[in-house]
């Protein structure tokens, strides 16, 4: 037994042979690239643990990066659960996920072009055509119009697990409104506020130029005419949870952070109300939904969107990031096509693993489904944050009947994947005051503009803080550690 | 700038200015009333109406205070649109709506002060916190407008935020010095004889930290007329009427690159009352000072409805 599992830190520490840990190896020997860390937290008293992570927790609420509780009497603000112990990739391994997520994002933008214009894919039998006209997220408006850069997807998060077999597998594309980023970058801050000796011992890429990258983007596809764009981010509001992060990110950009209202429409050029009277905007980053963005064209009872925005974009006055429609193309449908698509428009094999999908709307799957429901995960194919997945093997004999009973009412609505076994990390929890394995996920963030794109040099490392648990969204309770990247 | 935007900042400016206005004016009372001079200012009930009187909820005459009451509204009630946390809860919602636009250091600051604010235990607070609490939020307040004018670019943000700021401490300070005024005419009716009311001038000059100054200024005791020479017109008090108004008519300009304003602009406005303080003399205003506060806070409200109008009102 190595040193580090006689600290008491590390004293319940267990090891599960079917998953990956990626701290450890499955003797329990540390991982080369661990090693300094260790020894640096080796030399730290469980009482210096306590105090360091409510010192990391202070800098979240000082930084103000908390969500609203509504309680019986009061809002309560609380903060995304937060750990100390960075996740770190080293650069050969991180040089995969990047080649790898930048060859999804650009084969999905060439298959947005392609179903909103000629359909080669879908002529040629590569995709069904039932898979694009039957999403709910497939905008008809959007045929034939070619947005600005012809870039669908500026912004893409991509979800990746290590399996057990030590590989990468992606589990989802994000190209609606990809949330996180600011995540990424402010567990950075706490991390460096808190365990600032830390960072002298290891070479980590920075991911503080997200912003800046990200407007560059965005000026790249500028309306027709327009030499120097005013680019916004659109918000919901203030009570939106991802508020932090449209903040954040119309601050790092310098740009303005507007909602709705603060928008008009006027001879299809879109204005957004100053001190000074109105003033032209040309390219918006929203994080509106495709619902919510035009009354007039979409959901009419939304009062976050801008009426006529939709026909000015469609008139070529502004640009919108994402896309309008991109919808289509992260269904999880989509997603079990996307060894094909990436190899019908790269000529390429995928970087990244896809994990193997069945549909419930082919009979064949269908069945194998019905039958092995315990051995798999069902997820609805147009749900996002954990809603809706049931994991078979945590489901009572009743709990399957009813998953069943559900999917055979719509068929279409659902995919199974195998249960994937979500490698480990270790992880500080508060209640036990140690360190213990959680399951992690990884989420990337890629831009794509004119000729130019961009990966974040680290990720959203997601945590299912539950012993156990394998979802490891937000929403589903899960937290976030910082994930370092290691320079050459 | 965005108008709402726009609105969000001047508020939040006003209402840094409230809470730390508040703050000062609980404590100076509390303590300075421990050991004063004449029953009158000594007596809690006295010095409880004064705080409610300041702070815009006069109690009804005969009415009983309860000291534990009256400091819970005015420092931790939330429902109490006047309290310090309900203040600082409103600045600091103000400016999370801006946040794009100020800078971390200003709103870490703003931040850490509400979680000063809404953790602080009631019981506490009243039992033996009032100092503590209130020299805190003063000391929080002087940060923030530290950040305010060392971390932001001089812009129309800045101008915004200390248009706010500006009008505020002038209504404030109207504001106590109404109060104060309020309670010196109640110990003279209570008692025809000659009480030395000098004291409540003091703590008048205490609740705009302006004592010490005025001590080197004047070298002699405030009384009603000196007293209100330095808070309402000496230029060289940093808290005094006619210095936040001046610091107004240079914050309006940056708004507008108009250089002959109409006569119907917030500019024209904010000029045009400050130059009628610029020329007054305290002998004008001793005549009938109750018409005079009524008047001044009159036009403080006309200028933050014309700015409204004119620039958040999109």
């Amino acid at each position: 037994m190595s040193s580090h599992k006689r600290h008491p830190i590390f004293s319940s520490y267990t090891f599960e042979s079917n998953f990956l840990d990626e701290v450890f190896g499955g003797n329990g020997a540390i991982k080369p690239v661990y090693k300094t860390l260790l020894n640096i937290y080796g030399s730290y008293s469980i009482d210096d643990f306590t105090k360091l992570n409510e010192k990391a927790k202070a800098s979240f609420f000082n930084q103000g990066i908390t969500f609203q509780v509504y309680g019986n009497n009061q809002t309560k603000e609380k903060i995304f659960p937060y750990d100390l112990f960075p996740r770190i990739i080293d650069s050969k391994e991180w040089e995969h996920i990047e080649k790898g997520v930048l060859q999804r994002s650009k084969a999905l933008n060439l298959f947005l072009w392609d179903i909103y214009h000629d359909q080669k894919i879908i002529k040629q039998g590569i995709v069904p055509k039932d898979l694009i006209y039957s999403s709910v997220n497939y905008l008809k408006q959007m045929i034939g119009y070619n947005p600005p850069g012809k870039i669908y997807n500026h912004i893409s998060g991509t979800d990746l697990i290590k399996h057990s077999d030590g590989k990468y597998y992606v589990l989802e594309d994000n190209i609606r409104c990809p949330s996180g980023v600011s995540y990424v970058i402010c567990n950075r801050t706490a991390l460096k506020r808190a365990l600032f000796g830390v960072f002298n011992q290891y070479k980590i890429q920075s991911v503080t130029e997200y912003s800046k990258n990200l407007l560059d983007i965005l000026e790249t596809v500028k309306p027709k005419g327009v030499d120097t764009p005013t680019t916004v981010v659109l918000t919901p509001g203030v009570f939106n949870s991802a508020y932090y992060e449209h903040s954040y990110l119309a601050k790092g950009m310098g740009v303005e952070l507007v909602e709705g209202r603060d928008l008009f429409v006027k001879q299809g050029f879109v204005y957004m109300k100053t001190i000074n009277g109105p003033k032209r905007v040309d390219v918006i980053y929203r994080r509106i939904d495709d619902a919510f963005i035009d009354p007039k064209v979409f959901n009419k009872d939304s009062l976050l969107g801008v009426p006529g925005l939709f026909k000015a974009y469609l008139r070529g006055n502004v640009c919108l990031a994402n896309a309008p429609g991109t919808g289509v193309a992260d269904d999880k449908a989509v997603y079990t096509y996307m060894p094909e698509i990436i190899k019908y428009y790269l000529d390429e094999d995928p970087i990244l693993n896809n994990v193997h999908t069945y549909h419930c709307s082919r009979p064949d799957d269908l069945k194998f489904v019905m039958e092995n429901i315990h051995n798999l995960v069902v997820k609805p194919v147009d749900e996002a944050g954990g809603y809706g997945v049931s994991i078979g093997n945590k489901l009572t004999i009743e709990e399957i009947e009813k998953v069943k009973a559900v999917i055979k009412e719509n068929p279409r609505k659902y995919i199974a994947q195998p249960i994937m076994s979500l490698s480990t990390h270790s992880t500080y929890i508060e209640s036990e005051k140690s360190f213990e394995p959680r399951h992690v996920d990884l989420r990337t963030y890629t831009l794509l503009g004119s000729n130019k794109d961009f990966v974040l040099k680290g990720g959203l490392t997601r945590v299912a803080l539950q012993k156990g648990n394998l979802i490891v969204n937000s929403s589903q309770g899960g937290g976030s550690k910082d994930t370092w990247v290691l320079k050459n | 700038m965005l108008a709402r935007v726009a609105n969000n900042l001047f508020w939040m400016g006003r209402y840094i200015e409230r809470s730390e206005h508040i703050a000062r004016y609980l404590c100076v009372n509390y303590f300075s009333s421990l050991d004063a001079p004449n029953i009158h200012s000594q007596s809690r009930q006295f010095v409880l109406e004064s705080m409610m009187y300041m702070v815009g909820e006069p109690s009804a005459k005969g009415e009983k205070l309860k000291e534990s009451d009256v400091l819970l509204n005015i420092g931790l009630n939330l429902d109490k649109s006047y309290s310090i946390i309900n203040c600082v809860k409103l600045a600091r919602e103000n400016a999370n709506s801006a946040r794009d636009l100020i800078s971390t250091e200003l709103y870490e600051a703003i931040n850490k002060f509400y979680h000063f604010v809404l953790n602080y235990s009631v019981e506490d607070f009243l039992k033996k916190g009032l100092y503590d609490f209130t020299t805190n939020v003063m000391e929080y307040t002087a940060i923030l407008k530290a950040k305010i004018r060392t971390t932001l670019l001089y812009d129309e943000v800045f101008s915004i935020i200390k248009l706010g700021v500006n009008l505020d401490r002038a209504t404030q300070t109207i504001r106590i010095i109404n109060t104060k005024y309020n309670d010196i005419r109640m110990i003279s009716e209570q008692d025809n004889s000659t009480i030395d009311v000098s004291l409540e001038w003091s703590t008048l000059l205490k609740c705009v930290e302006s004592y010490d100054m005025m001590n080197r200024f004047q070298k002699s005791a405030p009384s009603t007329k000196n007293t209100l020479d330095f808070l309402i017109l000496n230029n060289k008090c940093p808290r005094s009427v006619i210095n936040s108004l001046e610091e107004m008519t240079n914050y309006v300009q940056v708004l507008s690159s108009e250089k002959n304003p109409p006569k119907d602009s917030a500019i024209f406005l904010v000029n045009k009352i400050y130059a009628e303080y610029k020329y007054k003399y305290i002998e004008e205003i001793e005549i009938d000072f109750q018409s005079f506060i009524e008047n001044i806070l009159d036009n403080l409200v006309k200028i933050s409805t014309k700015l409204e109008d004119e620039y958040f009102n999109y």
